[in-house]
């Protein structure tokens, strides 16, 4: 059965209510929105950088492209993105989240990166755009958090001028079971202890990896954006397929 | 993941460079948002370099479009400090270009004008006369050990010729040269009056 026709859905390894997960993933934000740049480093030992950076290459940004950087969160991709299109580029730097945006905004600003970039509320299932108005779509370590992936990707195609293609940078599952087994102890025993020692928050980093699990695998997700109509997809893991960036475009 | 890494420490060597010589950025300005691509063939990577007006981005695994595409070996590319050579190359095959040349000599260009006033940027810490006696005191270090290892190649040369007799002179090596050019020739054209003969 679809996604978007079940009326329950996952919350980390919890089953909720389909209209309650948005704000229930919108709590674990507004609670770790604060402490999110210190934490990905951390949690990451830096690597979340070279992953990002990762993403960036192969999004093929260019001056003058309009690009939207989903579920945003404080801004690291936007930053790079901002400065690649230039002043006759716009950058719009989307979450549903407000505190991460509002985190996002300030460290932005006191980059000095201000005049093209633009900062959105949105939700991803229903993309506040018009149809084929934006050339590149990212959404990194996001769309686990996403209701209805289904409906998201439909609303990503939608917004996506010809030509202009989707990078998804999310945790997946890695096929090595030495690191499977690492990853998990590291995953449910330090992860939570570690955001409860910085920010406070052991639930929120629990839900964490729990939301790491129940996310779809690489063949999974890229099949998902095959239905939503994207084209020459593919995908590449990184770091033993922890993370995975997947690619598609639309013609 | 390594590669990434090491090509975000270039990232940030090329930034610093940037922050250190305000000249540097004054040459770049032209070159805002043009992307040079480089493949090394030796590696099988393709690396590329963009100037955004505010600081360098290096990439790895560079699949895009570049404004410029140059495709070579290692030894190939040092080869390319000198412009003269670069029709050469490309008729040799040991070198692809794509895309706007200009893009690629104004690079070049601007690294080789490259020129951090180090007294006056070590000044801030060290102070001027320290900063200034600092850079004295590395310059003669480093035309010492230059006079040094050239004094130690001579020694070691006439060592190995001329005491040792561990290798030979370049002199016995040209006359070796030329005895086996000779050598070649008539091989030749004994050769060419064998064929003569069973041609009868």
């Amino acid at each position: 059965m679809k996604e978007s026709q079940q009326k329950t859905t996952d919350f980390g390894y919890k089953t909720v209510a389909r209209e309650e997960k948005a704000s229930m993933v919108a709590d674990v934000f507004h609670s770790v929105a604060a402490k999110y740049d210190i934490m990905n480093d951390l949690m990451s030992f830096g690597i979340h950088r070279l992953w990002k950076r990762q993403a960036i290459a192969c999004s093929g940004v260019r001056k003058g492209h309009r690009v939207l950087d989903l579920a945003g969160g404080t801004g690291d991709l936007t930053a790079k993105f901002s400065q690649l299109v230039g002043d006759t580029g716009q950058v719009i730097l989307g979450d549903i989240n407000d505190s991460m945006l509002k985190v996002g905004r300030d460290k932005l600003r006191d980059l000095g990166l201000v005049s093209n970039i633009e900062y959105v509320q949105m939700n991803a299932e229903a993309l506040p755009f018009p149809d084929n108005s934006i050339d590149v779509i990212t959404i990194a370590f996001g769309l686990r958090n996403v209701t209805d992936k289904d409906a998201a990707l439909r609303s990503m195609y939608r917004i996506l001028k010809p030509g202009g293609r989707l990078l998804i940078l999310e945790f997946s599952k890695t096929d090595s079971e030495a690191l499977s087994k690492i990853y998990d102890f590291y995953s449910f025993n330090l992860l939570p202890t570690m955001g409860k020692l910085v920010a406070n928050d052991s639930e929120s980093y629990r839900y964490l990896a729990e939301s790491i699990r129940m996310h779809p695998d690489q063949e999974t997700l890229k099949s998902m954006m095959e239905d939503a109509g994207f084209e020459q997809t593919s995908y590449q893991n990184m770091t033993g397929g922890i993370v995975a960036l997947h690619r598609g475009f639309k013609y | 993941m390594l590669n990434t890494l090491l090509v975000a420490a270039a990232e940030r060597l090329l930034n610093t460079a940037l922050e250190l010589d305000p000249s540097f950025a004054t040459s770049l300005e032209k070159l805002q948002h043009q992307v040079l691509a480089v493949e090394i063939r030796d590696w099988q990577q393709t690396f590329a370099l963009t100037y955004t007006g505010k600081s360098f981005m290096l990439f790895n695994n560079y699949q895009e479009q570049a404004d410029c595409h140059i495709s070579a070996s290692i030894a190939t590319l040092s080869e390319l400090k000198d412009p003269s050579v670069l029709t050469r190359l490309i008729r040799q095959e040991a070198l692809d270009l794509h895309g706007n040349l200009n893009v690629a000599q104004a690079y070049s260009q601007s690294f080789s004008n490259l020129d951090i006033d180090w007294p006056e940027q070590l000044s801030r810490y060290l102070g001027d006369a320290g900063a200034q006696q600092l850079m004295q005191h590395c310059q003669s270090v480093k035309s010492r050990s230059q006079q040094l290892s050239k004094v130690l190649k001579s020694t070691a040369t006439e060592l190995l010729q001329d005491e040792l007799k561990v290798t030979i002179h370049p002199l016995e090596m040209a006359q070796f040269k030329a005895h086996t050019r000779e050598l070649k020739q008539r091989t030749a054209q004994l050769e060419q009056r064998i064929n003569q003969l069973l041609a009868r």
